[in-house]
């Protein structure tokens, strides 16, 4: 009897141990569900709502696209800063301290004003304009009387080197930390057994690095998503231009800043959630081994 | 003798950093069958020589040859001699997030290209071989020094070298797990593998050495027979030695 009556202790203890430290999750989600009864019995806010929403898709696909680029350029950015070669190491590291260097607004700016039409001007008089035409939809019967213009490319794919290229720099030194944190005995025990230097980064240090660095590659997608609301600036239809232009066209910013803000959060939590569970469970396995 | 030596290395000097001179015209033959225990104080060099077998280091000048491969020539592929060459290091170095199994199969499969099954075969043999074949599909971390330590040895085992390296194999153990390290490589030196052996373990040297050599500031000090240089050590240095640590 007693015996039972303090493990049940033990367990509301734990239980509460565990909830004091969710609070916050508790109160953002009856806060969310306040907001969801909102949207759903308030007609300016199902206004801004519907207005807003469409943007979503633009959102993601920036997020997405700029982060499976990103990904690629920094893994190809760390091997150069690791590089013994001294050409393919400044050339690296110029790239990422520019870029990092740079706000990233200023650098959307450039790209969607300077960098897309210089290279669309460049595309149109070059023996590819009618193949990238086609590619950015247009009719395939006109395409040899016209030449490429900036508006033909889809506005999200103008500023999409803006966030590949300056995340690329932050993931690459995300990339190198990773790589660096594995010991040199890996690297020396793989070649020991006659594994070139690529087999053993593919099949050893690789393979450790990126889970080492999970948690922080899902972290910077957060700050990815969230800083693609600064297209906004360059009219890209995603949902914070389109709550700039739902509120001006209506004068009604709280309703559109509400659902905005809405958006984001219940994004950003989720994955940020994600993201300390593959942090806690890594920890968890090294304890473990 | 009449053969040429396996591993030949001929006044072998290397620098690190400008300053420190880890090795100082330093020249080894060992021949097949062999086994060479080097020892001496920390700093002597000895790790670095062993490593320059297999080209870890890279010697500053002189020249090393390996089963007939010409190592400090430029265009010698590397990687073909280090699969011939099994190292055991200090630290064990095994791959953590792969299992026992799997770090015995690895390299068989990338470097010999043998297929999954051979690879399983072959590594289930050597594991059986260092005496836990039942901490197959253990990751090291759930293994005891003296576990990882022979893994680490069946991993460089199913490679079929030719040629042993071991540097400081049980110095990172425990006390009592350094026997059942000490007892894989002495049934290594009795099928008549070649090793060489840098090591604290004088017990292993008296029992299973060939040769020893006893190194000191870079230099090669003495080269000798076990029996000789523990009962009749002729340097003032190797006495100096024996005296702290036997």
């Amino acid at each position: 009897m007693v015996s039972s009556e303090r493990s049940s202790n033990q367990l509301i203890k734990q239980i509460g141990q565990r909830f004091s430290r969710r609070g916050w999750l508790l109160a953002f989600f009856l806060l969310d569900l306040l907001i969801i009864y909102g949207i759903f019995n308030n007609d300016k806010l199902i206004d801004a709502w519907n207005f807003v929403i469409r943007g979503i898709g633009v959102t993601i696909q920036i997020t997405i696209w700029a982060f499976v680029f990103a990904l690629i350029i920094g893994l190809i950015t760390a091997f150069g800063r690791i590089s013994k070669n001294v050409l393919i190491y400044n050339v690296a590291t110029f790239y990422v301290e520019i870029f990092r260097g740079l706000p990233l607004l200023v650098i959307i700016l450039i790209f969607a004003f300077v960098v897309t039409p210089a290279i669309v001007d460049w595309i149109a008089q070059s023996p590819f304009d009618d193949v990238v035409q086609v590619i950015f939809g247009a009719n395939p019967e006109t395409i040899s009387t016209t030449a490429l213009r900036t508006r033909d490319i889809d506005s999200v794919w103008r500023i999409m080197l803006a966030f590949a290229l300056t995340y690329g720099a932050f993931m690459s030194e995300v990339f190198r930390a990773g790589i660096e944190s594995i010991g040199h005995g890996q690297m020396e025990a793989a070649r020991s057994l006659g594994m070139t230097y690529v087999q053993a980064m593919r099949f050893i240090i690789l393979p450790q690095a990126v889970r080492n660095v999970l948690p922080a590659l899902a972290n910077n997608f957060v700050f990815l998503l969230k800083d693609t609301s600064l297209a906004s600036v360059v009219a890209v239809p995603e949902i914070s231009q389109l709550t700039r232009q739902y509120s001006s066209n209506n004068f009604r910013y709280p309703e559109g800043l509400l659902v905005l803000s809405f958006i984001y959060a219940n994004l950003t939590i989720v994955l940020s959630t994600i993201a300390n569970y593959l942090e806690i469970s890594l920890q968890a396995e090294k304890r473990e081994g | 003798m009449d053969k040429s030596p396996i591993i030949s290395m001929k006044n072998i000097s290397k620098t690190f950093g400008g300053f420190v001179q880890a090795l100082r015209n330093v020249s080894l033959d060992v021949y097949a069958g062999e086994v060479v225990v080097i020892i001496g104080p920390s700093g002597s060099g000895k790790s670095t020589l062993l490593r320059c077998i297999n080209h870890l280091e890279t010697a500053d000048t002189g020249e090393i040859w390996v089963d007939g491969i010409h190592l400090t020539h430029k265009s010698t592929d590397i990687n073909k001699i280090r699969a011939e060459v099994g190292m055991v290091f200090q630290q064990f170095n095994l791959f953590p997030h792969k299992t026992a199994l799997e770090n015995v199969m690895l390299a068989q499969q990338v470097v010999r290209k043998r297929d999954r099954s051979e690879a399983e075969r072959v590594a289930r043999i050597q594991l059986e071989k260092v005496g836990i074949p039942e901490k197959a599909d253990v990751y090291p971390a759930k293994l005891s020094g003296g576990q990882q330590q022979r893994v680490a040895i069946a991993r460089a085992l199913a490679m079929n070298p030719k040629i042993m390296l071991f540097d400081e194999p049980t110095s990172a153990l425990d006390p009592e797990m350094i026997k059942e390290v000490l007892d894989v490589m002495l049934d290594l030196a009795k099928e008549g593998m070649t090793m060489v052996v840098v090591t604290h373990e004088m017990g292993f040297a008296r029992a299973a050495a060939d040769r020893v050599v006893f190194m000191d500031e870079g230099r090669k000090i003495e080269e000798t027979t076990p029996v000789a240089l523990f009962e009749n050590p002729e340097h003032e240095r190797l006495k100096l030695f024996l005296s702290k640590i036997l």
